[in-house]
């Protein structure tokens, strides 16, 4: 999957609002992309406009979406359903609302699976029994016939994976797949992500606000600011050296869990600005300990080895490790 | 710090609810079962657990929001179980909440100075002269702007509101606050904003917390001693430090084991048997972890184990604690 220069923006009575603005990424086979990000920060809609979940009349779409090879945005909406759940699976945050409560799990499933191909019910249910089984869910023919309440949070969210997969997609997009489970829940939902990659061959786009999520799980991680990518590239180099200031903050507002305690934590001052009252050049700006002159334009995402940065700081040679020598980025 | 009496102090509390089951019958759900612990003034007792454990009704209960069964709760040395709500009222000033969810526990249509104003008008008879130069007070003690009283919560980002409770449970000055996840709502950079307000906000009034959390992190950086509850009792307890050099309960290593690394080299942990510790009835006899612990032996199905003391103000509630040697392994299933 190809994502260019997408932007977003919704009609309002004050105008219009930017939301997402110029993001670029591109997802290849089998590889686990992990895009972070704080609330607000554009990740959730920039893949919902990839698989065309965007229906307001208001939002405003341009750019460019290319899944294998072919363009998403203005296809026919017969069309994008059939990419739709077949080719691109989505899952979500919280997995009581996405499921019907008045329906069994193995209901979702055979209903799914049916959408999309042309199979007897029975054969359905075959299958969906089966996709419980690899979920990682005890006795799935019992599970398929109990309804979203009898489940727990941690069994519903692999329900929803098995949903998700029953058509083999390519390209599976999970929108803070853990956030609302338990730490030794997540660890179980984390691990299966990895095998979807191993023994289905999908790709996985996962959507987070949780550093360590990412540094478990990403190949490649891009980190999301106010509607824009600011930082992008290997797991490893994003997380050795960030060159964002706004990466390098986040990593060092997460409690280090070895080490010694610092005694306060060098949290970003201010909060994330909602998309109408974003400033005019770099959105960091106001937040930044490193903000000088040039920061009023909007930086480009500048390169540096294989990471990509929108910061000033970038060619001038001095990223915010070098400026601060004394404090470590872990 | 320690004084001589624990500023608040459970004994053997237990919380038991009567639900009717689906089937017919009624069922005892045990949400607290026989905790014990104290919290001495000036520290910080940190409690973690995951959803369900009974970290929250710990805190209902201790603050009498909430009956309980069972036990005694004391506060500063005195026995608040049983007293009337009356009696309890010049108690209830010096202990205090702070929710998770700002938005939800912060009513709506009031304003940021009426929010926080109001345990003042509730609890003292103080002029409005007063009630607005300590309004201005707390607002610079929790990071706010002064002008900002007249807004209403929508007005406030997540970080602000949460600092607009916090100013709320401080309009009294209490001694001991309870904070029930206060950060677990809020996004890491300003998570890290609330966390630092609260530390000093501690070394600035000598405050004493109980700090409830899912997240190890912020535990192991707010508490100087902790307590891990698995399905309504402690589990383990001791020094933060010690038991993050090496947790001594299973439950406790798999729990450390879990947290995703934010680091490079981060290898995804080692996950616990199936399973999420709710749901599955507990067994009649037995420990309470044993149903998912690596580590179970016959004993473990027999025989609960009881709180055993390891010295240094540390406890455990397992047959076979693990030593630090030992830690490492435990948290990896044989399975």
């Amino acid at each position: 999957m190809e994502v260019r220069d997408l932007a977003i923006a919704f009609r309002t009575e004050a105008g219009l609002v930017r939301v997402v603005d110029n993001v670029s990424f591109s997802v290849a086979e089998r590889e686990i992309v992990g895009i972070v990000g704080e609330s607000g920060s554009g990740k959730t809609l920039s893949l919902l406009a990839v698989i065309g979940l965007i229906q307001d009349p208001n939002a405003v779409i341009t750019g460019s979406l290319r899944y294998k090879g072919r363009e998403l945005i203005g296809l026919a909406p017969r069309r994008l359903h059939r990419i739709r759940g077949r080719e691109i699976a989505m899952i979500f945050q919280d997995p009581m609302t996405a499921l019907t409560p008045v329906y069994t799990i193995g209901w979702h499933i055979v209903e799914q699976i049916r959408a999309h191909a042309d199979i007897s019910r029975r054969a359905a249910r075959r299958r969906a029994i089966e996709l419980l089984g690899e979920v990682g869910l005890p006795d799935p023919a019992r599970q398929a016939d109990r309804y979203p309440h009898q489940l727990s949070g941690g069994q519903r969210q692999r329900a929803l994976i098995a949903i998700a997969l029953s058509c083999n997609p390519s390209l599976l997009i999970a929108d803070e797949p853990t956030t609302a489970l338990d730490v030794t829940v997540q660890v179980q939902i984390l691990r299966l992500l990895e095998r979807l990659r191993r023994d289905f061959g999908s790709a996985v786009v996962l959507i987070t606000h949780d550093m360590g999520v990412v540094a478990e799980l990403a190949d490649r991680v891009m980190v999301m600011y106010a509607g824009r990518i600011v930082e992008c590239g290997t797991r490893e180099d994003v997380f050795r050296q960030p060159g964002h200031p706004y990466t390098w903050g986040l990593m060092r507002s997460i409690p280090p869990l070895h080490g010694a305690k610092p005694r306060r934590l060098a949290a970003i001052p201010g909060s994330p600005p909602s998309p109408a009252e974003r400033p005019a050049g770099c959105p960091f700006r106001p937040r930044c300990i490193f903000r000088h002159a040039p920061c009023l334009d909007q930086p480009a995402l500048y390169a540096r080895g294989g990471q990509e940065i929108a910061c000033f700081l970038i060619p001038e040679g001095s990223d915010p490790e070098h400026a601060t020598p004394a404090v470590d980025a872990a | 710090m320690s004084g001589p009496v624990p500023l608040l102090e459970a004994v053997d509390l237990s919380k038991h609810y009567r639900v009717g089951s689906w089937l017919g019958g009624r069922v005892t759900v045990r949400a607290l079962d026989g905790v014990s612990l104290a919290v001495w003034p000036g520290e910080t007792l940190g409690l973690v657990g995951e959803s369900g454990c009974g970290k929250s009704t710990l805190a209902r209960c201790v603050l009498r929001l909430t009956e309980v069964t069972a036990g005694q709760v004391r506060f500063d040395g005195i026995d608040i179980t049983r007293t009337s709500q009356r009696a309890l009222r010049p108690l209830r000033r010096q202990m205090q909440i702070v929710f998770q969810d700002p938005s939800a526990s912060l009513n709506p249509r009031r304003r940021a100075g009426d929010l926080i104003a109001e345990p003042l008008r509730v609890h003292g008879r103080r002029s409005p002269a007063d009630i607005r130069v300590r309004l201005v007070e707390l607002m610079h003690l929790v990071g706010l702007h002064p002008d900002h009283l007249g807004r209403f919560p929508h007005e406030f980002s997540g970080g602000q509101r949460q600092r607009i409770g916090i100013a709320r449970a401080l309009a009294l000055s209490p001694r001991l606050i309870i904070a029930d996840e206060p950060v677990s709502a809020l996004d890491v950079s300003i998570q890290a904003q609330i966390i630092n307000l609260f530390m000093d906000l501690q070394e600035r009034l000598g405050l004493t917390y109980m700090f409830i959390s899912h997240d190890l992190r912020v535990v192991r950086q707010v508490s100087t001693r902790m307590a891990v509850m698995y399905r309504g009792a402690i589990v383990e307890l001791g020094s933060t430090e010690a038991i993050f050099r090496a947790p001594a309960h299973p439950y406790t290593a798999a729990l450390m084991a879990s947290v995703p690394e934010a680091e490079a080299e981060a290898r995804l942990p080692e996950q616990l048997p199936a399973g999420d510790g709710r749901g599955e009835m507990p067994e009649a006899t037995g420990c309470r972890f044993q149903p998912r612990c690596p580590m179970a032996r016959d004993r473990c199905r027999d025989e609960a184990p009881p709180l055993r003391d390891l010295g240094a103000g540390r406890v455990v509630a397992c047959h076979f604690p693990l030593t630090e040697g030992e830690a490492h392994d435990a948290a990896r299933p044989a399975c």
